[in-house]
């Protein structure tokens, strides 16, 4: 038996090295899965169009002085509105407002969402009640006819008022959200140990709760971006927005006020619902990826 | 001893099984490795590894319920002569339930929260209904008496019940069409020890009497050799070793298995012996030429590297083994070669333990008291958590908070660490009162008391480099800058063993493995260098083979820093390894307090008692000698 002790290790050889993992992103999370990627391929393209509106458009879309009620065709892509401005010309400008708008509002609504999220979620008694309070009462409150009724009623029309109603009647779901992460995420183990570590309130903030809530983050900015682009184009639809920005929905607007199914000029009222159906689908196909980040069982590997 | 008559016929053979998990983003990996055996009508067969070894796969394509991304390469898995891979799905799912039950770790989860307990046992019989042999079925409230459970529990919903008695509902619900092979996966990990006892022996014994086979899948192989008639032990994707279970522990047995059943004995005796095989088994991206376990073995040879090593098939008394190992020759070699008797395996754990006593007291509690109150609409009631209950704390000693849980343990942990407010009484550290501290002067105050945490999965950010965490204390407590800190961090990283430390220092916890993050939730706990550490529970989430070696770093450092530690546990083992004095919880109430040695040896309280008979002893219940082989002690060698 001896001879089987001297083969005993008494040293301890250190822990196989964990074969270094290839770290994944969340970019590249969001980007392996397929239908994010289609999505993020179609926005790349509305994104593109958007700046490079001016060498796209063939015309200024605000020009009026070119013949007028032309049927899609020839110089004139898909035809003149009854004002005679270039139909084309008008779509791609109208790609750059609802992207502006669905990033502003966006952002405009995370922010509000995030701030009162996590100071409902850190600050327990009157504090966390009264914001708790105000996010059911602000997601009782029919979002829908708010909007329509403060956008008919507002002496001022533009796309501030709409990024302002939107935040306003937007920001509480995602505040809900954030909040119940938020009692969830300071209750665990890796606070109290942060605690322990002596870091304060800031520094848990802002190392501790966040970095786990970006997933919740970048959804409820998609979320909002989504809303925001569908309520701008809803509320420019029934006439409530800004009638001086050309946006897919004010096109849909004038294209059915003058009747243009009636008057063979079904690009105007087709084109700008087509285009905000696909910008809004490339978003939600984008989400997809981004739940892909938080929950690891929908990755595709 | 197997309950089996080896004459059978297999219910279940499984034939060359390989399986790999597929991705789009590295090379497959091979987690099952050209594994075959059989389970026999009425058998017990444990199936035992470290987490990662494969097992949950396994027992989960015998259900065929791999998930989309594993492909099963190779091999037949059979049932009653019925291939499981290739009967149609309709078929399968008669199977499962009437034929095929399983009870998972999982399972207590499972439960559909807003179904009663009687409505979800009801759903499987109409899930089976005309499909199962209705003189099989038993009722709703004959299958609760098996696992004894009252009655009135049918009309409660899941969330009203406790982790133990969901776990019985689960093993009633699987017994429900008297399935001829149920599958079990960790079914009682993460229970208490003595309700995990109890559930244990009430399915050894409905086993004995409904005579289903059982494939028990776990990590904690005292618990499976306890039960099993025949265990199978898998490392890295294969299986090593497959033998009766008396067999595994006489001693003479693949060395893994001898290393792993060096992490059990009796806490009471004289002596204690305990070993931990160092290292983690192999990646299996990558699994070395040979012999996977060549690398932790002390036993290899040169021979171990050669790419076939040979399976031993050898006849004992109890029946057949199989053991894949070099040492135990290729071809049927009765009888075993003089070599394969071995003694050590493994790296033993040094226990040492400071005489009571000693040591300046740092931590002073007093007729502690902790009382929670609930208000359920009109009924108030009080929980009385914390009862009366004082100790000390000393200099680089470790004091066991020992109790089951519901105890108080953790409720006591978390006042002396000023998370949580005394009812009456009072924590002294260093002439202050702990319950009167305030924001700034707790903070303070946690730069001398830290915590080690029960789960090393959750007491590190997910976010946060491994560095970046150790750096912390050092920054806010030890008020170090710049280059000390990196300094710092490295040093401490090299103490809990995480060497070389450039290796570990910018890692995410993901890329660590369970034990790795133990030792860096150790290590942050140290950076503050504390006067006191209170580890709550710190290796029981950790695989059984780890469990030693993380217990040697606690007991090493905090000894050589001069600690006093409250190691809070429920396990007496892991108790008589590390501390020098022992305090007994029950109910909140200290019932039985002493030095380690006193305690165990000489116990008086009943529930010390009944805390000590619910520690797995594979050999006490088989009535062997837990004393290696010698010349003399060959008997279960054919
Ligand atoms: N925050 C709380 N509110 C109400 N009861 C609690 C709370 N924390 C613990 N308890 C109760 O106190 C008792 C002791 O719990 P605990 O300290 O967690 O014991 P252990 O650590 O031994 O599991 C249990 O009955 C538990 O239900
Ligand atoms: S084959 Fe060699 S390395 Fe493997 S267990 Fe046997 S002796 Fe150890
Ligand atoms: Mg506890």
């Amino acid at each position: 038996m001896t001879d089987v002790e001297t083969l005993v290790p008494r040293e301890t050889p250190p822990d196989r090295p964990a074969k270094t993992v290839k770290r994944r992103n969340g970019w590249q999370v969001v980007w392996s899965n397929g239908k994010a990627r289609t999505g993020i391929v179609i926005l790349a393209l509305f994104v593109a169009v958007a700046v490079c509106a001016p060498v796209i458009a063939p015309f200024d879309p605000k020009n009026s002085t070119l013949p007028a009620g032309l049927q899609p065709g020839g110089a004139y892509l898909l035809g003149t509105t009854n004002l005679g401005q270039d139909i084309f010309s008008q779509l791609v400008y109208g790609a750059q407002v609802s992207l502006i708008v669905g990033l502003l509002a966006g952002v405009v609504v995370t922010m509000i969402a995030l701030v009162i999220g996590l100071v409902a979620g850190l600050l327990q008694g009157v504090v966390d009640e009264i914001l708790s309070f105000s996010i059911n009462l602000a997601l009782v409150v029919p979002a829908l006819p708010l909007m329509v009724t403060i956008a008919a009623y507002s002496p001022v029309h533009g796309l501030s008022l709409i990024i302002f109603v939107i935040a306003l009647t937007g920001w509480a779901w995602g505040a809900r959200m954030k909040r119940a992460q938020v009692l969830l995420l300071r209750s665990q183990d890796f606070v109290t140990a942060a605690r322990f570590s002596g870091d304060g309130l800031w520094r848990i903030v802002f190392r501790e709760l966040v970095p786990n809530m970006v997933s919740l983050v970048v959804a409820g900015f998609m979320g909002a971006a989504i809303g925001a682009i569908g309520a701008e184009a809803g509320l420019s639809f029934l006439g409530l927005g800004d009638p001086t920005t050309v946006s897919w929905g004010s096109m849909s607007y004038w294209a059915n006020s003058n009747g243009a199914m009636l008057t063979g000029q079904w690009a105007w009222l087709l084109a700008p619902g087509l285009a905000l159906s696909l910008l809004i689908t490339a978003l939600t196909l984008i989400n997809f990826g981004i739940d892909a980040l938080s929950n690891p069982q929908l990755r595709e590997e | 001893m197997p309950a089996a008559n080896s004459t059978d016929e297999p219910i279940l053979t499984v034939k060359d099984l390989n399986i790999s998990f597929v991705s789009k983003y590295r090379d497959d990996r091979q987690v099952i490795r050209n594994v075959g055996f059989d389970i026999r009508p009425g058998e017990f067969v444990g199936l035992l590894g470290e987490s990662g070894s494969g097992k949950s796969t396994l027992g989960n394509a015998i259900l065929n319920l791999l998930t989309p991304t594993a492909r099963v390469t190779s091999g037949e898995l059979l049932y009653k002569g019925k291939d499981l891979f290739t009967i149609p799905a309709e078929d399968l799912r008669i199977l499962r339930w009437s034929e095929i039950s399983t009870v998972f770790q999982s399972s207590m989860a499972s439960l559909n929260p807003v179904m009663t307990v009687r409505a979800q046992m009801e759903d499987v019989f109409s899930a089976h209904r005309g499909t199962s042999d209705a003189k099989r079925e038993m009722t709703v409230e004959k299958s609760l008496d098996l696992v004894s459970i009252d009655h009135k529990y049918l009309d409660f919903y899941p969330h009203q019940l406790s982790g133990g008695m969901k776990q019985r509902i689960a093993l009633a619900m699987s017994l429900l069409l008297s399935p001829d092979l149920i599958v079990f996966d960790e079914p009682t990990t993460g229970l208490d020890v003595v309700v995990q006892k109890s559930i244990l022996s009430r399915l050894k014994a409905l086993q004995a009497d409904m005579k289903f086979a059982v494939l028990f899948i776990s990590h904690d192989l005292g618990t499976v050799m306890e039960m099993a008639d025949r265990v199978m032990i898998m490392y890295a994707g294969e299986v090593v070793e497959n033998s009766p279970a008396g067999d595994a522990l006489s001693g003479v047995a693949h060395p893994y298995t001898i290393g792993l059943l060096g992490s059990y004995a009796d806490p009471r005796d004289a002596e204690i012996n305990i070993r931990y095989i160092p290292g983690r088994p192999p990646s299996l991206d990558s699994v070395p030429v040979g012999c996977a376990f060549a690398d932790r073995c002390g036993l290899a040879t040169p021979e171990c590297r050669e790419p076939r090593i040979p399976t031993a098939e050898i006849d004992s008394l109890a029946g057949h083994r199989s053991i894949k190992c070099v040492l135990f020759g290729s071809e049927n070699s009765d009888p075993l070669p003089e070599r394969t008797i071995f003694d050590d395996v493994g790296q033993q754990i040094d226990v040492h333990h400071a005489a009571p006593g000693a040591g300046e007291v740092v931590c002073r509690v007093e007729d502690l008291n902790k009382t929670y109150s609930t208000r359920k609409g009109l009924k108030h009631t009080e929980n009385h958590a914390v009862v009366d209950v004082g100790f000390e704390l000393r200099k680089g000693s470790v004091t066991a908070l020992v109790g089951q849980s519901g105890s108080g343990k953790t409720t006591i942990g978390r006042i002396l660490t000023g998370v949580e407010k005394p009812s009456s009484g009072r924590v002294t550290v260093a002439g202050v009162d702990v319950g009167s501290l305030k924001r700034r002067a707790l903070r303070n105050y946690r730069s001398k008391v830290q915590l080690i945490f029960q789960d090393p999965f959750q007491a590190l950010n997910p976010a946060s480099s491994v560095g970046y965490a150790i750096s912390r204390p050092l920054v806010n407590h030890r008020k170090l800058r710049g280059s000390e800190v990196q300094e710092q961090v490295d040093r401490i990283l090299g103490q809990v063993g995480l060497t070389p430390p450039s290796e570990y220092r910018d890692r995410l916890p993901h890329e660590l493995s369970g034990g790795q993050r133990q030792r860096v939730v150790i290590a942050r706990a140290l950076a503050a260098q504390p006067e006191i550490i209170v580890a709550d529970e710190p290796i029981s989430m950790l695989d059984v083979s780890i469990r030693a070696e993380i217990l040697q770093v606690l007991n090493e450092l905090t000894r050589s820093n001069g600690i006093a530690m409250l190691y809070i546990t429920h396990d007496l083992l892991s108790a008589r390894l590390i501390a020098d004095e022992i305090l007994v919880l029950h109910e909140g109430k200290i019932v039985e307090t002493g030095s380690t040695n006193e305690v165990l040896t000489n116990t008086r309280h009943d529930y010390t008692k009944l805390l000590l008979s619910s520690i797995p002893n594979p050999w006490q219940s088989r009535r062997i000698a837990p004393s290696l082989p010698t010349a003399s002690s060959t008997s279960a060698r054919a």
